[in-house]
């Protein structure tokens, strides 16, 4: 007997629909084949499928059974057609019978040997694309189904065991099908790492501030134990809550990634990402023959924070670049073309030279001016050119911070500073289709950032006594112009033109 | 093709003068009638900086060629810091007048300072190994009357050219530096048993006119600071510090190097 059921392929983020067709045939040696582009896990499933059937307590009959997986030409991987082979297999040896609704349903789930359904990655994915093409049914792994609950219009039924659904269909319905959740934006007032934890360093969170106000990357250079890496953990506290659309979005790379923890639904927190700097090009921008995401597009909407920038390797950084002009990235390999989306806040942090105190107050610095120069240089080129803000941060000597305390900023307040002025941003670019005053091109600064005279004056004088390139300068506008709306100013004026210079390229 | 350098007389007070010099550049005799050395630490800090900052300004002012041995660090700061201001100066190498292996950078120094002053050496194609420099030294005290030590540790090069320089009866001055300071310990020890006269820049007090009425700059006359440590002593938002001092340094009224804001 002849079973066609559906399952669903993920193409980076992309879902395509699969047919599982299943034949029991009454002829023929017995056997099990699967056809149709499957990888290593994919043929695998025979073994899975056979015994969890076995150890559910039905036959696997002993006849030759077919699978196809169509389209034939599409490569398909993982092991979330286990679930609908066993499913087809029971209904065309006429084990089972599945009600109409049934036979049109969803299935999505790797199967354990025992029976049981697994985790498995993507299951967001599946219910909006059930949620698109009209499907009503979606039966899919217990663990995970909470990723689809997100989506509303559809029945996600959550299967913990294949005995379980065998149950459900055969006898009273016993498989509860999941109530919608009802995403409203988390109050995620607690922050987890707070800028007041960084005691001194005025400036440098001032600069955070700037720079998650104006959506603007960030260099932080200073020595070991400065805190650079504590300001940079506090970032996603500043910036403003996921929207609901922001956090699917996230979500979705996430599930793809299989990286959504057991049980979780939406994604609310702004993700954090620091990659080691031993990383490879292919684990910052994803790939493999099925292209995963990478880390630009697990810190899509968050934070990419490269600690030891310098350390890094020149294709990594170089590799940054598409993502950080273009907002996603694509990649291309053998099996796929894909392309995820990538638009983050990249927070950087270098030593100021290979030991770390050039500078100090207290320790001196062992590098040679030319170990220095060296060093330096590896950051030069295109990344540097893409970071709006340049901040040191120094040592913080104890005995000078004792004293003046109190009015130390902490995360909620800078915060508010930041929905305010991003609400002004919000509105200049309304007709733009983008949000912050860093994704301005050239044209827009024209438009946007009127200075008058004084301002120009200074601006001048700056581009000449420091020797700016044509692109420092209209970065610099930029963030004159972010700095303006952190206070609420229509125009830029010279105040903020002056502390906008205060974070210049200095390396 | 090598200048070979007329006799300069001052070389004789060695007991081992070089048999011959070469040079690069032009040869003026005038270049040698009042010639100060400037040596130091090849490592430098932001305190050496400064003090390089402001003794060669004041030299140069003084009438005198600046001496030193084209090593980075305090000898490259105070070759560019003359020319910078104007001064002529001469740059006695540690290895051979022909040798290719500088940096761009260096190259690029050398031939600035062609054009004002001298390039020499006693070798051709010499590469610089560990007795060429102390080699060096003995030429840079030779033909200095002053020889000026800003940052040297214990046991340093600049020192070896100390050495010499009170052997040859140059005068010998040594800029003090904090006690802590490890390169300093050297300059310091100079002063303390009598070999060297103590440096202090000219006493500006006569020509200074009224103390400044902005309190940034008040601050920092005391000592230097970082903006964020401004911001505190002044108990002023870091925003409004931030722009003061960016106009500070565009007006020329304060210095910055390396996040540290001073006056000079």
């Amino acid at each position: 007997m002849f079973v066609k059921l559906k399952s669903v392929a993920h193409m980076g983020l992309v879902s395509v629909p699969v047919d599982v067709e299943i034949d029991v045939a009454t002829q023929g040696f017995p056997g099990f084949t699967i056809v149709g582009l499957a990888g290593k896990a994919v043929e695998e499933a025979r073994e899975r499928v056979k015994t969890a059937i076995v150890n559910s307590g039905m036959d696997f009959p002993g006849k030759k059974i077919t699978v196809n997986l169509a389209p034939a030409d599409l490569p398909k991987d993982g092991g979330a057609y286990d679930l609908p082979i066993a499913i087809g297999i029971l209904v065309a040896s006429g084990q089972i019978v599945l009600p109409d609704a049934s036979m049109s349903a969803l299935f999505y789930g790797e199967l354990g040997l025992f029976g049981d359904v697994r985790a498995t990655r993507g299951v967001l994915l599946v219910g909006l694309f059930a949620k698109k093409h009209r499907i009503k049914e979606l039966f899919v792994p217990f663990a995970s189904a909470g990723e689809a609950a997100v989506v509303d219009g559809i029945s996600v039924y959550p299967i913990r065991h294949l005995k379980e659904f065998v149950g459900h269909i055969l006898g009273s319905p016993s498989v509860k099908r999941l109530t919608p959740i009802k995403e409203t934006v988390a109050s995620d007032d607690a922050v987890e790492f707070d800028v007041a934890d960084v005691a001194g360093q005025e400036q440098a969170k001032r600069a955070m501030l700037i720079a998650a106000a104006g959506g603007h990357n960030l260099l932080m250079s200073g020595p070991p134990g400065a805190g650079k890496t504590m300001l940079a953990r506090a970032m996603p506290g500043l910036l403003p809550a996921l929207t609901t659309a922001e956090a699917l979005e996230v979500t979705r790379i996430y599930s793809v990634a299989g990286l959504l923890p057991s049980g979780a639904s939406l994604m609310r927190r702004r993700p954090f990402r620091s990659p080691h700097h031993g990383i490879s090009p292919a684990g910052i921008i994803g790939g493999g023959s099925n292209p995963l995401p990478g880390e630009v597009s697990l810190a899509h909407l968050g934070v990419l924070f490269l600690d030891e920038m310098a350390e890094f390797p020149r294709s990594v950084l170089e590799s940054l670049r598409q993502p950080m002009e273009d907002g996603e990235v694509s990649i291309v390999r053998v099996g796929a073309h894909v392309s995820y989306p990538a638009s983050f806040t990249l927070l950087s942090a270098v030593n100021p030279c290979p030991c770390g105190y050039l500078g100090h107050p207290k320790r001196a610095c062992i590098c040679s001016d030319k170990q220095v120069r060296k060093y330096r240089s590896r950051l030069s080129g295109p990344i540097i050119d893409r970071i709006d803000l340049h901040v040191l941060v120094p040592a913080v000597e104890t005995e000078k911070l004792s004293g003046a305390q109190g009015n130390a900023e902490n995360s909620k307040t800078m915060r508010e500073l930041v929905l305010k002025a991003r609400a002004i941003q919000e509105k200049r670019f309304s007709n733009d289709g983008f949000y912050t005053n860093s994704q301005m091109k050239n044209k827009h600064v024209k438009k946007y950032c009127e200075m008058d005279g004084a301002t120009q004056r200074i601006l001048k004088l700056a581009v000449e006594s420091y020797d700016l390139s044509a692109r420092a300068y209209f970065r610099l506008i930029k963030v004159a112009r972010t700095i303006a709306d952190l206070g609420g100013f229509a125009n830029i004026t010279i105040t903020h033109m002056a502390e906008a210079l205060q974070y210049r390229p200095t390396l | 093709m090598t200048n070979i350098a007329p006799h300069i007389a001052s070389l004789d007070d060695l007991t081992s003068p070089p048999k011959q010099l070469y040079y690069r550049g032009t040869w003026d005799k005038t270049l040698f009638t009042k010639c100060a050395a400037v040596v130091g630490s090849r490592r430098m800090t932001q305190y050496g900086r400064m003090v390089v900052e402001k003794l060669v300004p004041q030299l140069v002012q003084e009438g005198y060629t600046i001496i030193s041995g084209f090593m980075y660090g305090v000898d490259q700061v105070a070759h560019r810091q003359c020319l910078e201001c104007g001064g002529r100066t001469i740059a006695v190498l540690g290895w051979g007048i022909n040798w290719n292996g500088m940096d761009r950078d260096d190259k690029k120094l050398m031939g600035e300072i062609e054009k004002n002053g001298l390039v020499l050496s006693e070798w051709e194609d010499q590469k610089p190994t560990l007795w060429t420099f102390p080699m060096r030294n003995r030429v840079v005290a030779a033909i200095a009357h002053d020889v000026f030590v800003v940052e040297a540790a214990v046991k340093s090069g600049a020192l070896i050219t100390a050495r010499i320089a009170r052997k040859l009866k140059r005068t010998l001055w040594a800029v003090p530096g904090p006690v802590t300071s490890k390169t300093s310990e050297g300059t310091n020890q100079l002063v303390a048993v009598g070999h060297a006269q103590i440096w202090i820049p000219r006493s500006e007090s006569l020509k200074k006119e009224a103390p400044s009425d902005n309190p940034i700059i008040n601050l920092l006359e005391s000592e230097s600071m970082n903006a964020s440590d401004i911001s505190r002593k002044l108990g002023e938002p870091i925003d409004k510090i931030g722009a003061e001092l960016s106009l500070l340094v565009l007006s020329g009224d304060v210095m910055e190097r390396e996040g540290t804001y001073y006056v000079r």
